[in-house]
């Protein structure tokens, strides 16, 4: 099924500018990535190719991305260059005066990961004590300093009963938007599926009650970036595309340059040091497998295909090592 | 009155649809549906077509008055359909928060 629009170049780049990490999550696929990072001057670079091929926006992420010496030298230099930036973090380096320096450098958003409302369950799925109290705190200076916050939840078995917990929580964060990630059967992620991750039956469920929450709280943007719920007949926002987003409208960088379609696909489809970016996402034979995906199984006689165009490619490229397979969390029979 | 772009929409034109669309204009095509830039706003995505562009770059601190005259030398439309045209795509604009007047 081919997708109508591919933009000229990415929207957006996920970039993990390091794979070293301050905590020890459950899920982590990160953690087992490449070591090798680059410099100061060759990730200048980088974001000078990002700017001329029109990228509108580079997030950071990792590992940990304020383990990475000069985040905020290097957001200034994308952000002097026209790029909006953000950032995914744990919080847990996050001071006010950390704050203060991400405001003056240029973020625009910064995302926490707080997976539990209960701070014992946070912290055990994370690894480190404490964590929950520092990523709330984090969430608050950010607030002080004027950045835009938002949550990262990674729904699974630990979360699954306490939804409204977390809404209730991000509330009185006071960020403006909760990102309610679909688990992920990557790195450790998918060593402790078994554990972790939920039956279609569960993920029928939980978005069954997060539409109807997304429908009904106002005060809090909930985001959905799973497509199969394009089964409910229901988009997370307009979007251009169709189906996963990953290789249509943004790519992921890795520490060492690596550039695959996204962070949990390890397909390696070039370098950004060493390729030209627009070459690669105009003419991957990896990216334009991912564009035009053709249905098998019991996607064939699905009516809702057109819409999510079998799910979550990298969810289903992980558990069943077809992308064009049916996406494993989909409920239907 | 003059209109402005809101600061904080990102956006660029896609050359490869804006050639596109030119050449399918040239062939007497509809193109009506080909987007030929991109908009991100508030979390939502917006592609106008090429007409939409056009009216979109000129939100620059002009009036609907200098839109619909700079339109004019560029696209062989009736005046009051395009100054119609240029009213609606405007007022759809604004209710997304994408440009504002001062």
């Amino acid at each position: 099924m081919k997708n109508d629009f591919i933009p000229s170049a990415p929207l957006t780049i996920n970039w993990a500018v390091t794979n070293r990490c301050n905590f020890r999550c459950k899920h982590c696929y990160s953690r087992v990535d490449v070591a090798e990072e680059l410099d100061f001057e060759v990730l200048c670079t980088v974001i000078k190719k990002m700017s001329a091929a029109k990228v509108f926006s580079v997030n950071f992420g990792g590992g940990e991305p304020l383990l990475k010496k000069d985040i905020p030298g290097l957001t200034k230099f994308a952000v002097d260059l026209g790029l909006a930036v953000s950032m995914n973090s744990n919080g847990f380096l996050i001071t006010k005066d950390m704050a203060l320096r991400l405001k003056q450098a240029g973020f625009g958003k910064v995302g926490i990961s707080i997976d539990s409302p209960k701070h014992e369950v946070h912290d055990r799925f994370r690894g480190v004590k404490g964590s929950h109290g520092r990523a709330l705190a984090a969430l608050g200076y950010l607030k002080e300093a004027g950045i835009v916050t938002s949550i990262s939840s990674v729904i699974c078995k630990i979360n699954i009963d306490d939804i409204d917990g977390l809404i209730e929580m991000a509330r009185s964060a006071g960020v403006s938007n909760i990102n309610f990630h679909n688990f992920k059967c990557s790195g450790l992620g998918f060593a402790n599926k078994d554990v972790l991750d939920l039956s279609p039956e569960e993920w029928h469920d939980f978005y069954t009650r997060a539409i109807a929450l997304k429908e009904t709280v106002e005060d809090l943007q909930i985001s959905l970036e799973d497509p199969i719920i394009a089964l409910f007949g229901h988009k997370n926002g307009p979007s251009l595309v169709k189906g996963s987003v990953c290789g249509k409208l943004s790519l992921n960088i890795k520490s060492n340059g690596d550039i695959t379609p996204c962070g949990f696909i390890p397909i390696v489809i070039g370098n950004i040091c060493r390729d030209d970016l627009l070459e690669i996402w105009n003419n991957s034979p990896v990216l334009n497998m991912m564009r035009n995906k053709v249905p098998k199984g019991k996607c064939l006689s699905c009516e809702s295909y057109t819409e999510c165009l079998g799910g979550c490619t990298a969810r289903t490229l992980a558990l069943t090592g077809d992308m064009n397979n049916p996406d494993p969390h989909c409920w239907k029979k | 009155m003059k209109i402005f772009r809101n600061p904080d929409a990102m956006w660029r034109e896609e050359d490869r649809f804006r050639e596109q669309a030119y050449s399918g204009l040239d062939k007497g095509e509809d193109v009506s549906d080909t987007g030929t830039s991109i908009v991100l706003y508030s979390g939502k995505m917006f592609s106008f077509n090429l007409l939409g562009t056009e009216i979109w770059k000129l939100c620059d601190g002009k009036s609907v008055e200098d839109i619909v005259s700079e339109l004019r030398e560029s696209f062989e439309v009736e005046e009051e359909a395009l100054r119609k045209d240029v009213n609606a795509f405007l007022e759809s604009l604004k209710k997304e928060g994408l440009i504002y007047e001062k």
